[in-house]
Formats: C-alpha cells, structure tokens, sequence
C-alpha cells in the first residue's frame, strides 16, 4: 500500500528576511566587516565619479570666470575704470552664465548709474529705448539673440562715444559702432595639435581610471565572496540541521542572497556618502569651499550615487551566488557530524 | 552469530502486546525497511564500500539502538533509514515508500514530517529562542505562526521546559537543550525519531533523563526511536540492538542477550 508522500512548500519570502535578518544582527560583528568591504569599494568608486564632476564643474566655472575678466580688461582698456561711470545694459534673448556674471561684475565695480533695458535687476534702473543711451560711457549688449531686434543706433542714441560691450560674437546690427569692445575669437581656444594632445591625455587618464575602479570592484566581489563562503563554512551544522527540518535547497539559497543584498545595500550607501563627502571636501582645501559646494551638479552627483548604490548591490549579489549555491547544495547529514 | 535474523518470536510477540492500540495497524507494522542496502563513496580512483548489502526491518513504535565502531558504516546506514541519503543499490522504504524515487521537495517533505532528528550536538538554532526553535519545523511545514507558537509550548510542556521557552539556547545546561531538541524533533508529530549520540555530550545523570523522556515518548506517542550509540543505558532500554560491522548487519539481539558484549562496549 503506497502511503501519500507531498511535496514540501516554499516558505514565504517574508520569513526567509526575518532570518536572514537575524542572522546579520547575531553576528554583526562579522557582517560590519563584510560591509566595510562592500563600503571601500563603493567609496573608491564615488569618490572617482565624484571627483570628475567636480573637475568637470570648476573647469567651467573657470573658464567662464576668464573669459568675463577678459572683457573686463577690454573695458577698463577703452573707458578705464567702470566706477563713477554710467553704464547702458540692453538685453536681446536669454543671459548666459557668462552674461550674468559679466552683469554682476560692472555692477559691483560701482559705476554712477546703470540703465537697463528688457530685463530687470536690482541696481539697475529700467529706462525706455530713448534714455537708454544718455550720457553713457559703455554699452552692454548681451543675451544669446545673434540678430538684435533694435538698431545699435537707437539703443546708444545720446551716448558721446560709442563703446559697445557685445556678448555675442559678429552679432548683426543694422549700423556699425564707433568703438566695440568684441571677444576675441581666438581667446581660450588651443590649437588643433593642443587639443589633440589633450584629448589623448584625456582618454588615457580615463582608461587608467575604469582600470583602476575596475579592480577595486572586483576585489570587493572577491571579498565579499569570501566573508560569505567563511560564513557557509562556519554555519555548516546550521545548514545542515535546517535541511533536515524540511528546508529547502531553494531556501537555503535565498538566505544567503538576501544576506549579501543587505550588506551590498548597506555599505553601497555609506560607500556613495563617504565616496562623495572625501572629494568634495579635497577640493574644499585645494580651491575655495563655495567654488566647490556651489559650482556641484548635484543632479548628475544624484544621478551618479544612484548608480553606485546599485552596483554595489547587485556585486554583492553577484559574490553571494557561488556561496548560495554551495550552501544549498549542502547534503543535511553533515549535520549529524559533531565535530565541525 | 553471523549475519541473520535472530528476531525471536517471543519478542515479537511481546513488542506487539506492548504496543497495541497506540499503533494503526492500517499502516503496516514496519515503519522502516531497508532491503540489501549498499553504499559506495567514490574518491577519485577509488571506492570505499561503506555498506555492502544490509536489510533490516524496523517495527513501528520501536526503540532501537545502532551499534558498530566508528568506520563501520554505522553512520552511513543511519543516514540512509533516516532519508538523509540515497543508497548505491538496494532499496530504503520509509512508511512504504521507497525514498530512492522522491524528487527534492518530498525528500524534504518527508524530512519534515515523517523524521524528527536529534543530534549529538543538540544542533538547535542558537540566533532563534527554544520556542522559535521548536516552531521552525511547523513553519517549514506552512503551520501559521499562531498555531505553530501554541503546538510548540504544548511541546515543550511534554518536556517540562515550558517555562524556559523564550530562553536563547546559550542560556540553558546540556540536558535542557537537548529536551528542546528533541521537542523540536516531535515539532511536526513525526513517526520516527532518529538520534545520534543523544546523550554523547551529557552526562550520566541527564543522560538517563532523556532516556526516561525517550521512553516516555515511545509509549504514550507509539513513535519509533531510533538511535546511534555507545551509551550503555541508551543499549539496556532499548528493544533491539543493531550490529553493524565491516559494512555488513552483523547481528540483531535484544539488550539481554548481548550482555556479555555491553560489558566489552563499555
């Protein structure tokens, strides 16, 4: 007579967390140097992403600073000093940050009085087109508009001389100035050879990077991979005992995963922190605080943290799938051994 | 004495008053059958024969003990009546089903209600309190967690250890956690229980304890017992005595006949 044989069920998901949980709590010690594994890796990685925004931003900052005082220069040359002066500003289209900056500076070298027109801005007065150039020793023309919708004429009516300050290069105007003050075009660009060169070094710098945060990832896999095989090897009996329960090798399997996604997540995010702050702060030192703090693209620091969470999850998932496997694979009769 | 069945009829009929009533008899009286049982270990090039053709029958509500010296094939032949392994050749049928032909999930399952296993080390879960321990096997089984929570203190009143139920396994002597043990072996009612050296880790005193307790349970529960040891009391209260040696089942006897070799074992 055949007796009814069933088949065992899959435990919830739910209870394969509650112990997966409670062993990382039990051997906390043991799992915080797992983690701190996972936190170096992590940190090593950010750090490197981070540092790059963070060149990439100054970089720009930079190059936007020097340019505006290369105008500056060009103005003080035609007018000398901007202060005590009175200075016409005329918008056409949307500012850059250039135009910006260069509007920030005239009105902080403290002229006599600035006019303004198509746009508002403390210290500075909103005129008509008519005022606009009365008595003024400087015209700004910015804005990214390349074709000005009022006649150079018009805007610098009343002006004694016409010095004009335009923010767009060959910018059409319906008659010529007297006297512009234009960028000149080949300010700040490298020759071909130069720019060449400099890409290469670029390449090559970036190869060396991937390169390095390459191995550094893997030797957190390789870690990882070990601090759970020592922790298979060290729940042996464990194991064993829990097969001979009734668990299943899929159970078993799920266990260790879960374990390894939680350390993977928990020292992801304290490696993004940690691999953010380091940098941000060098820099801090290297340049000035607000230069660093202010010029970050914290959407693309985000974007990159982010990414780096989920890297560091998904290796230490990837590092527990040998362990799992060997754990699952475990026959329950080592259980009964009494001596490991 | 050679291999062979030195099952006297007197005992037969004995273990069958003894345990009348407290067994269905619907289910078969052998609770266990192993038939020309062979096991071979391959490493590498070669072959360790652990077990070269052993049959036995267990009865249902049997107490019976595993002799052998250690290299015997003792332990591989434990493993293989209690579901653990698969033999070589030969057949192993637990309950009248042959365990050779179950696929993972009713090994498991059978695992974790037909066998309840009681280990040297007492093996309990020490991250998980005595009640948790002693639920575990109700949760593999899919028992809800109330139900399993109340089933598990009855348990664990059964063996007198129902106030200590929220104690961690650290915090309990030798004795105590192997009680938990084997309530957890009971967990799922079980109709076999299977231990090995239950009372190698204890001493004289709390070994006699879970003897008494192992009694108990073949008694009023009518589960079968079966254990590996070298502990003469375990040898004395049992039905039968098993003798394996050199892969072979050397004799089957009961406690008094095998007095003069309890005497050499000890």
């Amino acid at each position: 007579m055949e007796q009814k044989i069933g088949k065992q069920i899959k435990l919830p998901f739910r209870r394969a967390m509650q112990i997966s949980l409670r062993g990382i709590r039990i051997r906390f010690g043991r799992s915080l140097v797992t983690v701190s594994g996972v936190v170096l890796g992590i940190a090593f990685l950010m750090s490197n992403l981070t540092g790059q925004l963070i060149k990439q931003a100054i970089a720009k900052e930079r190059a936007q600073r020097d340019t505006v005082n290369m105008m500056l220069a060009l103005v003080r040359a035609e007018i000398g000093s901007v202060s005590g002066k009175k200075i016409a500003v005329a918008v056409c289209g949307a500012l850059s940050d250039v135009d910006r900056l260069l509007l920030d500076q005239v009105v902080a070298a403290g002229p006599e009085s600035v006019r303004g027109l198509g746009f508002e801005m403390k210290g500075v007065t909103s005129v008509p087109v008519e005022s606009l150039g009365q008595e003024a020793a400087l015209l700004l023309v910015l804005g990214n508009a390349t074709r000005s919708e009022l006649k150079l004429s018009a805007l610098s009516a009343g002006m004694r001389q016409r010095v004009v300050l335009d923010s767009v290069e060959d910018r059409v105007y319906a008659g010529p100035a007297d006297s512009s003050v234009r960028r000149d075009p080949f300010f700040g660009k490298e020759s071909d050879e130069q720019i060449q060169k400099a890409q290469q070094q670029a390449r090559a710098e970036r190869f060396r990077t991937i390169w390095i945060v390459g191995i550094s990832l893997l030797v957190t896999v390789l870690g990882v991979a070990n601090a759970l095989l020592m922790s298979v090897t060290e729940r042996f009996r464990e194991i064993g005992t829990m097969k001979c329960l009734g668990a299943l090798s899929a159970f078993i399997r799920t266990l260790f995963l879960i374990e390894s996604s939680l350390i993977g997540l928990a020292g992801s995010l304290v490696g993004v922190v940690v691999g953010a702050l380091l940098p941000m702060i060098a820099y801090s030192f290297a340049f000035r605080f607000g230069l660093v703090f202010g010029s970050m693209p914290y959407g693309p620091l985000f974007i990159a943290a982010a990414g780096a969470v989920v890297v560091g999850t998904l290796l230490a998932v990837l590092a527990a799938i040998y362990p799992a496997r060997f754990a699952s694979r475990m026959v329950p009769a080592s259980a009964l051994r009494s001596t490991v | 004495m050679s291999n062979g069945d030195n099952q006297t009829t007197g005992l037969s009929t004995r273990l069958d008053e003894m345990l009348a009533g407290a067994r269905d008899s619907a289910k078969g009286s052998y609770v266990i059958r192993a038939v020309g049982v062979k096991k071979v270990y391959k490493m590498g090039d070669s072959e360790t024969h652990a077990l070269r053709g052993v049959t036995l029958d267990v009865r249902r509500g049997e107490y019976m003990s595993i002799m052998g010296p250690s290299g015997s094939g003792k332990s591989t032949f434990f493993n293989m009546i209690g579901g653990l392994d698969k033999p070589t050749a030969g057949k192993v049928y637990i309950d009248q089903v042959d365990i050779a032909q179950l696929d993972p999930y009713e090994l498991a399952w059978l695992r974790c209600r037909k066998v309840g296993y009681i280990f040297q080390m007492f093996n309990l879960i020490q991250v998980m309190s005595c009640l948790e321990n002693v639920m575990l096997p109700m949760s593999f089984a899919g028992k809800d967690s109330e139900e399993a929570r109340e089933k598990a203190l009855e348990i664990l009143g059964l063996v007198g250890l129902a106030e200590r139920a929220l104690h961690k396994p650290a915090e309990m002597s030798g004795g105590q956690q192997q009680r938990v043990a084997i309530a957890r072996a009971l967990a799922n009612t079980p109709d076999i229980l299977l231990a090995d050296e239950p009372t190698g880790n204890l001493d004289l005193k709390t070994g006699e304890e879970i003897i008494e307790l192992f009694k108990h349970l073949r008694d009023t529960l009518g589960v079968t017992i079966i254990t590996a040891t070298h502990d003469l009391k375990m040898l004395k209260a049992s039905d039968r005595i098993v003798w394996i040696e050199d892969g072979n089942l050397a004799r089957v006897s009961t406690p008094e006949e095998s007095g003069i070799h309890l005497e050499e074992v000890h």
